[in-house]
């Protein structure tokens, strides 16, 4: 098995050159393609002085570029942050500042949306940034580059990735990812679904997104292919692209399968090359799960659980097991994992007793980058505290019942209420603010903000919108605004989100 | 500009760009691809078709031909008799 991320690449392009590892639109490109494309950034970042362990700040949505890009920064030596290709200026100079990242490559809608950045080395489509001093390079810039830059020294334990994620403390947290940790966990979920080089998969979701970036790397370990499809807005065009391409897996989280469903001719559509589904990324309501399981016809559904702490996924619930008895429950530890339920000082609990859902294994996070706190709060003797409350049935089978934080699930992304609170709070025109989730048929949750004005003759709600529009990605913004005198307070002063959420 | 695209365009500014101020309406622009709207924003916007102009979008039609741009859709609007 691969010790660095990118000797999947490596491997699959040695195995199999010349066949197409990537689709996209009319684009297609071959394992030996893809694997000279990246040699070729990594080239250009030895070039400019890329060190062991540096990192580099990815804003792009899924592309050939990207996938290249994902690969090269590995081969450098470099720590890919792939944060969403929708970030807001304001956003992206935080993970500029948080993760140190000297370098930045951005896609061409990124690029014209960010061309205020602040950063000394951009890869980026032609065109011109605003701030003097920044060194940019193009896509012909690289293709110049030879691709033969010396290997520099790895070793497995080296970061390959930090992940952002929603903390309880409002700004997002790097999840620190080792080679090993993501190595492991992609072996794991390739044994599990039994992946093949014969399996093509269609990627809808982002590959900033630790779930997104397992449909690459398991079907690049394999030498299986990928289809990149950004056009989910339109579900009827991934439908018709499933059945063009003849993909045999599929993963969504359960907005996706909710859209799919409810707004799109997938229900209609015998996909006959689909061999499976997976579903991730919060808990999908058993009633929806039965109606995925009635419309992919012999496919095998599964459902999965994970964690951005854990490279992405924790359980698996084997899909004969979803038919026949275990509907509603998230499954059984992937292979190299080990659940275990714990009351709050760390001891074990009994079959059917409710506590924290913890992980151990070699797929578990080294920490949250400069965070020494936070990460002693989560990693523990005996693994992970995921945050997650719930049972385990007498056969290892796992149920979710809660989650301690108080955390949004918007389309399957984790996003603090707090984050959103705080922004709000920074344009200086509330008194008091408290953001929670209100049920969404297609987003499971989206965020709704009960506001007290700091001066209620003066007070201009449009321009509040209008500011809240400016810090966050449009995912974050509140969809209902709720003005009120004062908030409900618990005995303890704290606001009590209880009495808002009824 | 007709009516239709005035109340698009309004309906567009009021719910996806809040505050961006850097961005544009373009009316041949793809409103996915230049980041205005998502896959949840073009299910609210059909919301929105269906009740200001009391007319039913079948998921058939749910493609980029007739919802890509402000101009796609106003040319969609009128195959539904609304000009």
């Amino acid at each position: 098995m691969a010790a660095l991320v990118h000797q999947f690449l490596e491997a699959s392009a040695l195995r199999f050159p010349d066949r197409v590892a990537l689709l996209h639109g009319e684009i297609t490109a071959t394992f030996g393609e893809i694997d000279t494309l990246a040699n070729r950034i990594a080239s250009l970042l030895s070039r400019i002085g890329l060190n062991r362990g540096e990192r580099v700040l990815m804003i792009m949505e899924n592309s050939l570029e990207n996938v290249a890009s994902y690969y090269g920064v590995l081969k450098a030596g470099g720590v890919c942050v792939e944060v969403p290709d929708k970030s807001t200026l304001s956003e992206a100079s935080y993970y500029i500042e948080n993760s140190g990242a000297r370098v930045c490559i951005l896609s061409k809608g990124s690029a014209q949306r960010l061309k205020d950045i602040a950063v000394p080395f951009v890869l980026a489509p032609a065109m011109t940034f605003t701030h003097k001093g920044i060194t940019t390079f193009t896509w012909d810039d690289v293709l110049q580059c030879s691709g033969d830059a010396d290997d520099p020294v790895q070793d497995e334990n080296d970061l390959a990735a930090i992940v952002y994620t929603s903390g309880s403390t409002g700004r997002p947290k790097g999840v620190m990812l080792s080679h090993k940790n993501l190595c492991t966990n992609t072996a794991s979920i390739v044994s599990y679904l039994g992946l093949d080089d014969s399996d093509r998969i269609m990627a809808v979701l982002p590959f900033y997104y630790v779930y997104g970036k397992t449909l690459l790397n398991t079907h690049f370990m394999v030498g299986g292919s990928i289809v990149i499809n950004n056009r989910f807005a339109f579900p009827n065009s991934v439908v018709k692209d499933m059945v063009d391409k003849e993909v045999t897996g599929f993963a969504g989280v359960p907005s996706t399968f909710a859209i799919l469903l409810n707004r799109s001719v997938f229900a209609k559509t015998e996909i006959q090359s689909l061999r499976y589904v997976t579903q991730a990324g919060g808990a999908m309501a058993p009633a929806l799960t039965q109606r995925v399981l009635q419309h992919i016809g012999n496919a095998s559904l599964y459902i999965m659980y994970g964690a951005t702490e854990a490279s992405a996924r924790l359980t698996y619930l084997p899909p004969e097991r979803v038919v026949s008895d275990k509907l509603g429950s998230i499954g059984i530890a992937i292979p190299g994992v080990e659940i275990t339920i714990r009351d709050n000082e760390g001891n074990p609990l009994k079959p059917f007793e409710v506590g924290n859902i913890c992980a151990a294994g070699s797929n578990i996070m080294k920490g949250y980058w400069q965070d020494r706190e936070e990460s002693e709060k989560v990693l523990k003797p005996w693994g992970l505290v995921t945050g997650d409350i719930g049972h385990m049935d007498d056969e290892g089978f796992i149920y979710l019942t809660g989650r301690k934080k108080e955390m949004l699930k918007i389309g399957g992304e984790r996003v603090s209420p707090k984050e959103i609170e705080e922004a709000i709070f920074e344009s200086g025109m509330v008194h008091e603010i408290a953001v929670i989730g209100r049920p969404d048929e297609f987003l499971s949750e989206v965020p709704a903000a009960f506001i007290v004005p700091l001066d209620e003759k003066t007070f201009d709600l449009e321009a509040l919108k209008a500011f809240t529009g400016r810090r966050l990605s449009v995912h974050k913004h509140p969809r209902d605004w709720h003005i009120l005198r004062s908030l409900p307070k618990k005995p303890s002063g704290k606001i009590d989100k209880e009495v808002l959420k009824q | 500009m007709s009516d239709i695209q005035a109340k698009i365009m309004e309906f567009i500014k009021e719910n996806f760009i809040m505050g961006r101020s850097e961005t544009t309406l373009d009316v041949e622009e793809s409103l996915i691809e230049s980041g205005i709207m998502d896959s949840t924003g073009v299910l609210e916007l059909v919301e929105f078709l269906e009740s200001t102009f009391s007319i039913q979008i079948d998921d058939e039609e749910l493609i980029p031909e007739n919802l890509e741009s402000i101009k796609n859709i106003v040319e969609f609007l009128k195959t539904k008799g609304i000009s």
